[in-house]
């Protein structure tokens, strides 16, 4: 994989809010098509930054985001967007029409495309996002969270991103919902080939999902590789406060019995359980 | 120890709703108990808080059948701001019972409506700073600190009231790794102390399993399991059903009873699930000529 050119590259970014304050410091990172990510880290530690800078809302104050060939500070924003995509972690921070159509339609219409582009796109981004047409006329504020979120990443497909990032996407959300929204994105991933970030809180998840997590603690990058490698270091982990899944943390208890410290899923301790006493 | 809170065939149906919120309700806690609630969003877990402290049905419009007792008392039969004096919630959304400019005066404004002496204030002042770790921030006002912090204020404040039960409303759903681990510490505090009646609702159940005595699910409005919180887990079935997601290491450990590798108690923590997991390999790992090395 690492043979193909990186779509976002990141080298060497800083970024200082006007106050001061420094939120990214030295970042660099290789993000390739295709990639399901997680970013981790406690608030503060420069996560939604670094998102709002692979996007261009934020332009490095040194150092250069490139994505697809094209340098962020000298690409217009609406170039940028149709890039890569950010969904806000509260979709309400981001729906503004008063109906679902034209939320979808509202990015496509603002990047000037034709207007039956425009319709072809809305009715693509509904259909995959799983909203019925009988919600196209409904004001989004109406519908349940989870309904909310999927106009919300309607909204951002309807841009056609090669990137989506998406920003807490189970807060709040119960076990089910929060399945049911991480398989809708892991469907984006595998059948339509977005590359996905998410940004999110809940290990187990990124332990189901993700394959590469990048750590973060003060504005840098503490950690960045595979899932399990990731985990496997509960040391760095443990600067940001993140401890892994349950279960990875049984089998690093138990590694002296012969358990893979970078354990993911129930499904593989047992596999490792059973070769162990066979 | 005596129930203090008994639920009686209670049902509750918003007058806005068609189907009741919470149906056929039954259920009996004891005084001094550690009560997690958990089920789906949606299936009642908050209208169940709302009809502890009284706001339903005195502030909702609905339908009400069946008895909410707190301390033998039906909770209309209490006088106006009675209630809230013995059962305390502390909400999701913190910010929602703010009124104060600084944190002190925050903690300090219930107790004088409880029309405490000063020297009692000060006590219960010193001794809910201490438990929730807020000595940096009583200057500040409540606006201008993080969320996490903001979720220990609220509940130091509704803590400082001492009410007899104290009721919180997913207190971690919105935070961060380590604000969460700071509320669920000062959780962990609370119940040694044993002052009073805790009941969380909460999705997280990797913290809140090692903590409660006794579990219940709700779904759709009813009460699907109550129960001691490892005959409770020991469900999984019908909790795996119910879309309820158990900590990882707890799942592994029911697998291995289900496929008849172990047989006893199921664990709770990490630490429980090591030392069961380090038992059953030492018996069933074959005696190899040398040990293997990985």
């Amino acid at each position: 994989m690492n043979a193909e050119r990186p779509f976002i590259r990141v080298v060497n970014v800083s970024y200082r809010y006007p106050d001061g304050t420094e939120a990214l410091s030295g970042i660099n990172l290789d993000i390739y098509q295709g990639e399901f990510m997680a970013f981790v880290g406690q608030n503060g530690s420069g996560k939604t930054t670094l998102s709002k800078c692979l996007n261009g809302l934020f332009n490095p104050t040194s150092g250069d985001v490139i994505v697809d060939g094209l340098n962020s500070k000298t690409t217009s924003i609406s170039q940028m967007v149709r890039r890569v995509g950010y969904v806000f972690q509260n979709p309400d921070h981001q729906l503004f029409n008063s109906n679902c159509w034209d939320e979808i339609a509202y990015g496509p219409r603002n990047i000037e495309l034709p207007e039956p582009e425009v319709k072809t796109r809305v009715a693509e981004a509904a259909r995959v996002v799983g909203l019925p047409e009988t919600y196209f006329g409904e004001h989004p504020f109406f519908l349940p969270k989870g309904m909310r979120q999927r106009v919300a990443i309607a909204s951002i497909l309807a841009l056609q991103p090669k990137v989506i990032i998406v920003d807490e996407p189970t807060t709040g959300q119960d076990a089910r919902q929060s399945l049911e929204i991480m398989d809708f994105l892991a469907d984006l991933n595998q059948a339509q080939g977005h590359t996905v970030i998410i940004i999110t809180h809940d290990m187990p998840i990124v332990a189901r999902y993700a394959r590469r997590v990048v750590a973060m603690g003060s504005g840098r990058i503490l950690a960045d590789g595979p899932t399990a490698e990731v985990f496997s270091q509960p040391e760095t982990l443990a600067e940001t406060f993140i401890e892994p899944p349950h279960i990875t943390q049984l089998a690093q208890r138990c590694r002296s019995l012969g358990f893979d410290p970078g354990t993911l899923t129930v499904e593989d301790m047992l596999r490792q359980f059973k070769e162990l006493v066979a | 120890m005596a129930p203090i809170i008994e639920i009686q065939n209670y049902s509750w149906r918003y007058s806005y709703a068609k189907m009741p919120a919470l149906n056929g309700i039954n259920l009996i806690i004891e005084e001094g108990a550690f009560v997690g609630i958990i089920g789906p969003n949606g299936s009642g877990k908050t209208t169940l808080a709302y009809s502890l402290d009284g706001l339903i049905p005195s502030q909702y419009r609905g339908i009400k059948q069946g008895a909410v007792n707190i301390l033998g008392r039906e909770v209309e039969a209490y006088p106006a701001g009675a209630l809230q004096k013995l059962v305390g919630v502390v909400f999701s959304d913190p910010e929602a019972q703010f009124t104060a400019m600084t944190v002190e005066d925050e903690l300090v404004f219930g107790m004088e409506n409880l029309g405490l002496s000063v020297p009692e204030i000060r006590e219960r002042l010193e001794w809910v700073t201490e438990l929730a770790e807020l000595g940096q921030l009583l200057e500040k006002p409540p606006y201008e600190i993080s969320g996490g912090q903001k979720q220990r204020v609220a509940l130091a404040a509704v803590l400082a009231m001492t009410p007899r039960v104290m009721i919180l409303d997913e207190p971690t759903s919105m935070l961060d790794p380590v604000s969460r681990k700071r509320v669920f510490d000062v959780l962990v505090r609370l119940k040694e102390e044993q002052r009073n009646t805790i009941i969380v609702i909460e999705h997280n159940l990797e913290n809140l399993a090692s903590l409660a005595d006794r579990m219940i699910l709700l779904s759709n409005g009813e009460l699907l399991l109550e129960d001691e919180t490892h005959a409770f887990f020991e469900k999984m079935d019908l909790l795996l059903e119910n879309g309820i997601h158990p900590p990882g290491a707890m799942l592994f450990i029911h697998r291995l009873m289900q496929e008849g590798y172990y047989a006893s108690r199921l664990p709770l923590t990490v630490d429980e699930a090591a030392a069961c997991l380090t038992e059953v390999v030492a018996r069933l790992k074959p005696p190899g000529p040398a040990s293997s090395r990985g």
